[in-house]
């Protein structure tokens, strides 16, 4: 038998790839470390953040990490969940500061606000300081972070969180501002370089511990400013040392740290260690009747962080992060509409036997969500505030049916109510029903309305352009919108494009009707009605470009307006207004259902703000 | 020989030059500034942001200045309402020099990308290439040793039974997209076939690095890469070993009593290596691309994912250097195809 | 070229090609697609006679979705549509509107009457009656698996509703509130739904046929730009050389110097947005899609016609034309091209393939088709589908392009065999 050269080579050759293939296979189901530490894994629905600097924070994916690691003043109680909030002072606590604040009103219209930091704060231990340990945190570091949005290097983008707040902030602002070049000033000369230790009359030091901001009017908003991460407190320190790479190299306060920068992992997880030297602080003892029954306060008293570390996968696929879930992979996860039905009878919006037998939690938390199909007022022919062009609006309106959007692409969980404000704000109307409501589907109606405008059977009207993002299921509820509204005879042009091109399209009032989201940032109804200011128009948040002197006039009376029955009032006044101008159609709220494992514990998930991981603990069932 | 490489090389100059001018040029025509505003912008920061980019410059020398979009440059001449202006401080010449220094962010001289701010190009680019590597490199290995052997049998016993099995499974292959492959493959593939096996064999996404955590996570993405690509290679090898069998010297052999899988694997295949090299040399470059589909899917953090997702995050930074290196690639390959191509047969006169 | 094409009938290829069976048969599939799709597309000239328009695609054929080959839903799936179906009727009474808004394939409430008092008692009373049986049913946590309630003393309760029963007849109060249907109209209606839904319910098997003449229209659309442009380009720089021949060597060696998906996302990028994403016009829809991909196609066929063309330039009849005094272009019209006709086909079902596949993986990412149904947007859609163990949608659009492809292939493999039996590669 002749021997094949060739066929021994080739033999041993494929002796030796399969013999390396079964030592990789034998090697690669070693668990990964066994340190007997608590640990969770929890996913983010994004490719992550962009950037661990909170000046340059925006989105929620940014605030999600942000928060763990870095500390604002005031934080949002973790276990009380009133059914509605007016003032700050219902759900807030002090974090970084000794005792709430005390406000006090001047007789020039000014407001005082007086702050007393804690005296046991550190900043993590961090090669930028002396010695790699962290420094006290101080009053200059208050002022320094606030100093920071107002640097142009940031390119201003949080500034407006403290814009015509702060006594002197503006004027320091614009103080170091670029002049654009204009007709009387071809060449302005370039502006000095930005100096943090130039005073600001707001801003007065008492002490390294207390200090006093003073407002130039009583701006409710700063209550809930001083919760949001943008607000952070970073240091000066970190901020000189690392420059634009601090996005990655973060030096908090907060109970958790990056402890490399190789824990990171764009686009695929991020590693965050029990920050060692965090100060005591417990776990709350105060709770809510429906958070106490749901056994919420067993850890009261215990020291925080409770888990040890949590791994943040990031997951931009749906199908992925379900998948893992359902493999134990992740303790929690926010159930995607088209798995609702996996894990929810849908009709009674309850768990399957097959979930609850396995001892599945599950949670429904409502969102400060406003979705709305906008439109542009300065449209020459649907925009206006003229009967004609008002009819085509409200006709639209009455023929999009959002009880249908509800249930083919939200399984019926969203609440779908009127206005630009969500429940549980003030000025949310009554079962989600104002008085003057233009919501569909209302075929007869709408017919009628459109035959007044002009248009007979949306005849002589041209198609309407209409731009919605290309997410998920976007373009199939683009296209259910689109046979809702040939029923009654108007043809949309859809434009799927992605998100920036959106924006781009609505910054430029290109967009004749868009469909469009706002979270608000905050829960005061304020902030959903800043939509319609008028100087918020494009490339602002008035998407809309709405301009009513009427309105502008009630909201720059409501910014300054103690919360009570006399600002709810006029808060529906505003409401109403806006719904029969009809410069949307709308609104839906999204309720977000969360799911965890038994073994993840004090589970109690909110969107309004995220820091809340440090809540968290595991029992032994969990993976190690 | 050395000539021929140094006409190549200066020819193809022009060819790369206008390559990153469409390229650059397609990416100019949308305003990609409105992606990366916030939530409550404001005109200023709009522009702010526009410096910071570096698109407030010009984009050729030769250009005309709109009065509501101003440069901020003077021109150095100005014929009408055409402005000439310094060629180094517009956005093609710029960049153009950048990749003469082959300078892609340093420490002290960042080249930030836009979506991640704190990060330099280059060393995006370099952290990216190796999960890519790892999939192409076995994918290729595998993809030829599977088609060169299928070719050749299907050759050397063309129109049998086998031959025709073979070559209908291969079409079966090419003729499912590979979109369903990926999306079956993470089902049953990985969550399906771990359920029976008890332990997780390959993960339906993600990645570690480590040589060790090879099967878990870049197994998967190899095999659908072979089952796909297989299909054409195959049949190219098919049609090259169908051409080698009517040669005179297999009729030799044959007539020398030699036995058939010498003839196969000895005589055919060492002389249809060259066309086999050759393509396995054009694909070359296309193991840096990798599949952008396939790392999308699956989370893989290689060069295909990093691509799409600075081209649906208008990432102008990372677009370009990516083109500008591969495109430097594709060409230098290219010549360097041609010249083993003329070094290893005699036959063939570089033009 | 008309001699071209007689002498091309009469060759020894197209024998050959005739006497492959399996080609013969993969061509007959290919005519088969080709007419599907022609007769699809009649319907943006005559919508609502023949073909299947973009409206009728999108319309849902059932509120919820169902599984095809009438395999039954589940029943809280059919409890669920029969309470849609109930709304929508009763809204539509409440409003005083018309019934012709409620469709559901052939379904719909007959017209005319329905303005009369009795037809509007009838759906009232049905309307009473499925509400009521409703209520029935909320007892139950899950009626997918039903437990029957207890009584306090642990037995069952012999009062207790009969689920499956109580669904039925919920159904049927339902089924009458819609004109019954023909004979003929309900073996349509039941191929409307004889490969399921999707989540809006709307017909797979509609979109799936639909979708071949999206993608017939961009293989075609594609394939013969690339394959003319790049003949044409070809040729000429074979046949004229010089700088002509540079010229057209430079842009293809710049072109293919860039990853082909790169310039395809690329272009596309650039083009979108703007003019082209019509509803009303959807020829002019897919134009990006057409631009991005033959600017990357038309470089196959040139290359390979050009290297025929640099044999040709040297025969004799050439020659002999040349000195005859014939002007070039004549010459390259009349003499060469006509003879690269051959490897014109085999290049444009090559082409059409690629065509095809590229458009699913462009629209699987989301770059291509943006309105309307397409193999890849479908596969796209029935990601999340796939997890939860539905494979209507996919399996759908992966058979139908599959065959397709298939036939093609084989039929290219056939005609390579014919024509060109020395080509390699």
């Amino acid at each position: 038998m002749m021997r094949r050269p060739r066929s021994s080579t080739t033999c041993s050759l494929l002796a030796g790839a399969v013999g390396l293939l079964v030592a990789m296979l034998a090697l690669s189901p070693v668990a990964a470390q066994s340190t007997g530490e608590k640990f969770a894994r929890l996913p983010i629905r994004s490719d992550g953040p962009k950037s661990l600097d909170p000046a340059k924070g925006s989105t929620s994916y940014d605030n999600q990490v942000v928060c763990q690691i870095y500390e604002t003043l005031l934080q949002y109680k973790y276990l009380v969940r009133p059914d509605s909030v007016t003032s700050y002072e219902d759900v807030s606590e002090p974090l970084l500061l000794a005792e709430m604040p005390k406000v006090s009103d001047e007789a020039d219209g000014k407001q005082v606000w007086k702050f007393k930091l804690r005296d046991d704060v550190f900043f993590h231990d961090d090669a930028c300081f002396p010695g790699g340990k962290g420094r006290k945190l101080a009053t200059d570091d208050v002022f320094y972070s606030w100093k920071r949005l107002a640097d142009p290097k940031y390119e201003y983008e949080n500034y407006w969180l403290l814009q015509d707040t702060i006594l002197g902030l503006d004027e320091f602002k614009e103080k170091f501002a670029t002049r654009q070049p204009s007709k009387s000033e071809p060449n302005p000369p370039p502006p000095p370089p930005f100096d943090y230790a130039a005073p600001v009359e707001g801003f007065r030091k008492v002490s390294d511990t207390e200090f006093e901001v003073i407002l130039k009017k009583s701006v409710v908003r700063f209550g809930w400013v001083i919760s949001m991460f943008q607000t952070s407190i970073v240091a000066r320190e970190a901020v000189e040392k690392y420059g634009d790479t601090l996005g990655k190299h973060p030096v908090g306060t907060g109970p958790f740290i990056l402890k490399n920068e190789s824990d990171w992992k764009p686009g695929q997880n991020m590693i965050l260690h029990r920050n060692p030297n965090y100060r005591t602080e417990l776990y709350p003892s105060e709770a809510t009747p429906k958070e106490q029954e749901q056994g919420l306060l067993a850890s009261a008293g215990q020291k925080l962080p409770l888990l040890d570390r949590i791994e943040l996968t990031f997951y931009t696929p749906d199908p992925v992060m379900w998948q893992d879930f359902q493999d134990r992979k992740i303790a929690l996860v926010q159930v995607p509409a088209e798995y609702f039905e996996k894990a929810f009878v849908k009709r009674t919006k309850r768990l399957t036997k097959e979930y609850s037998d396995n001892g599945i939690q599950a949670e429904a938390v409502p969102l400060l969500d406003f979705i709305f199909r906008g439109f542009n007022m300065e449209d020459p022919i649907l925009g206006g505030y003229d009967e004609k062009r008002t009819k085509i609006r409200q006709a639209i309106s009455l023929a999009v049916d959002l009880d249908e959007h509800n249930d083919t692409f939200y399984n019926g969980i969203n609440v779908v109510y009127d206005g630009p404000i969500p429940p549980p704000l003030d000025g949310f109307p009554k079962n989600g029903k104002a008085p003057n409501s233009f919501r569909g589907p209302n075929l007869r109606k709408a017919r009628e309305l459109l035959a007044e405008a002009g248009y007979p059977e949306g005849r002589g009207l041209p198609e309407i352009e209409y731009y919605t993002s290309k997410g998920s299921n976007q373009a199939e509820q683009t296209q259910a919108e689109i046979r809702q509204l040939a029923r009654i005879g108007i043809r949309l042009n859809p434009k799927m494009v992605d998100f920036s091109e959106l924006i781009e399209a609505i910054n430029q009032k290109k967009a004749q009707m868009f469909g469009f989201a706002w979270g608000s940032d905050y829960p005061d109804p304020e902030n959903n009605l800043a939509l319609f200011y008028s100087r918020n128009k494009a490339p602002g948040a008035n998407h809309y470009n709405y301009d009513r002197p009427e309105f502008d006039k009630l909201y720059e009376q409501i910014i300054v307006m103690k919360p009570g029955p006399e600002r709810t009032r006029i808060i529906e006044q505003m409401r109403d207004m806006v719904i029969a101008d009809v410069p949307f159609v709308g609104s839906m709220a999204r309720t977000r259902f969360y799911l965890a494992h038994p073994f993840l514990k004090n589970f109690k998930p909110s969107e309004d703000f995220y820091n809340w991981f440090k809540y968290l603990d595991v029992d032994a069932s969990a993976p190690r | 020989m050395w000539s021929y490489v140094a006409r190549r090389l200066l020819y193809s100059i022009p060819v790369y030059l206008g390559i990153i001018l469409i390229m650059m040029g397609a990416l100019r025509l949308r305003d990609p500034v409105s992606a990366y505003l916030g939530k409550n912008a404001t005109a200023e920061t709009a522009l702010l942001k526009k410096a910071s980019m570096g698109l407030d410059r010009p984009f050729l020398p030769i250009g005309i200045e709109d009065p509501a979009e101003p440069f901020g440059i003077e021109p150095i001449v100005e014929v009408g309402r055409v402005g000439f202006y310094p060629p180094l401080r517009t956005q093609y010449v710029e960049f153009l020099w950048r990749i003469l220094r082959f300078d892609f962010g340093t420490a002290e001289r960042p080249y930030r990308s836009w979506q991640f701010e704190s990060d330099n190009v280059g060393a995006k680019l370099a952290d990216a290439v190796w999960p890519t590597l790892k999939i192409t490199i076995p994918a290729l290995v595998l993809t030829a040793t599977i088609a060169i052997l299928v070719g050749l049998l299907s050759a050397a016993y063309r129109g049998s039974v086998l031959d025709k099995t073979l070559m209908v499974l291969v079409v079966l292959g090419m003729s499912i997209s590979v979109v369903v492959f990926i999306v079956l493959g993470q089902v049953f593939g990985s969550s399906w076939l771990n359920g029976k096996l008890g332990f997780e064999l390959f993960a339906s996404n993600g990645y570690e690095p480590g040589i060790q955590n090879w099967v878990k996570y870049c197994a998967l993405p190899v095999i659908i890469g072979v089952v796909v690509g297989m299909g054409y290679d195959a049949r190219f090898y098919r049609a090259v070993m169908v051409e080698e069998t009517s040669r005179d010297y297999i009729t030799t052999a044959v007539a020398k009593g030699a036995p058939r899988h010498k003839i196969i694997f000895v005589h055919m295949l060492k002389n249809a290596m060259i066309p086999v090299i050759t393509r396995i040399m054009i694909t070359i470059p296309f193991l840096i691309t990798g599949s952008i589909v396939m790392e999308y899917q699956f989370r893989i953090p290689g060069m295909g994912k990093l691509l799409i997702d600075a081209i649906v995050n208008k990432d102008f930074p990372i677009i370009q250097t990516f083109t500008a290196v591969l495109a430097g690639l594709f060409i230098l390959t290219n010549i360097l195809t041609d010249v083993l191509y003329a070094l290893v047969d005699p036959r063939v006169r570089l033009a | 070229m008309i001699a071209a094409f007689k002498r091309l009938k009469a060759s020894r290829g197209v024998g050959k090609f005739c006497r492959n069976r399996l080609a013969v048969a993969a061509l007959g599939i290919i005519v088969l697609y080709a007419l599907v799709g022609g007769w699809v597309a009649l319907g943006d000239l005559l919508p609502g006679r023949a073909g299947i328009t973009y409206a009728q695609v999108e319309q849902p054929v059932w509120p919820t979705p169902i599984n095809g080959f009438g395999i039954p839903a589940t029943n809280e799936r059919r409890v669920e549509a029969a309470r849609i179906i109930t709304r929508e009727v009763k809204r539509a009474v409440n409003n005083g509107e018309g019934f012709t808004d409620i469709r559901y394939g052939l379904l719909h409430i007959l017209p005319g009457t329905a303005d009369s008092d009795t037809e509007l008692d009838r759906l009232s009373t049905l309307i009473e009656e499925s509400e009521d049986l409703y209520d029935q049913l909320s007892e139950f946590d899950d009626l997918n698996s039903p437990e029957p309630p207890m009584l306090d003393d642990g037995a069952p309760d012999p009062d207790s509703i009969d689920v499956p029963s109580t669904i039925a007849r919920l159904e049927g109060a339902v089924r009458q509130m819609f004109a019954p249907l023909s004979g003929w109209q309900s073996l349509k209606q039941s191929l409307l739904h004889s490969l399921g839904t999707d989540r809006q319910g709307r017909s797979n098997f509609l979109r799936v046929i639909f979708s071949i003449k999206v993608a017939l229209q961009v293989g075609i659309v594609v394939a013969i730009i690339s394959v003319l442009v790049g003949t044409f380009l070809g040729a000429a720089a074979a046949y004229f050389g010089g700088w002509v021949d540079h010229a057209v060597v430079w842009l293809y060696s710049t072109l293919s110097s860039m990853p082909e998906l790169i310039l395809l996302a690329v272009l596309v990028y650039a083009f979108s947005g703007s003019v082209f994403d019509k509803v009303s016009n959807p020829w002019l829809a897919l134009v990006p899609v057409y631009a991005a991909m033959c600017m990357e196609f038309w470089i196959g066929p040139c290359r390979v016609i050009r290297g025929e063309t640099l044999k040709l330039k040297e025969l004799e009849y050439v020659q002999a034309a040349t000195a005859i005094g014939f002007g070039r272009f004549y010459i390259l019209l009349k003499h060469v091209i006509p003879n690269t006709v051959h490897l014109m086909f085999i290049n444009f079902s090559l082409l059409f393939i690629a065509a095809i596949k590229f458009e699913v993986v462009l629209s699987f990412l989301g770059l291509g088709v943006k309105v309307g149904p397409s193999w890849g947007r479908m596969i796209q859609e029935s990601t999340q589908e796939v997890i939860n163990g539905i494979f209507w949608q996919i399996g759908a659009a992966t058979v139908f392009m599959f065959v397709l492809v298939l036939a093609f292939n084989i039929v290219s493999d056939a005609l390579q065999d014919a024509f060109d039996p020395k080509h390699v590669g």
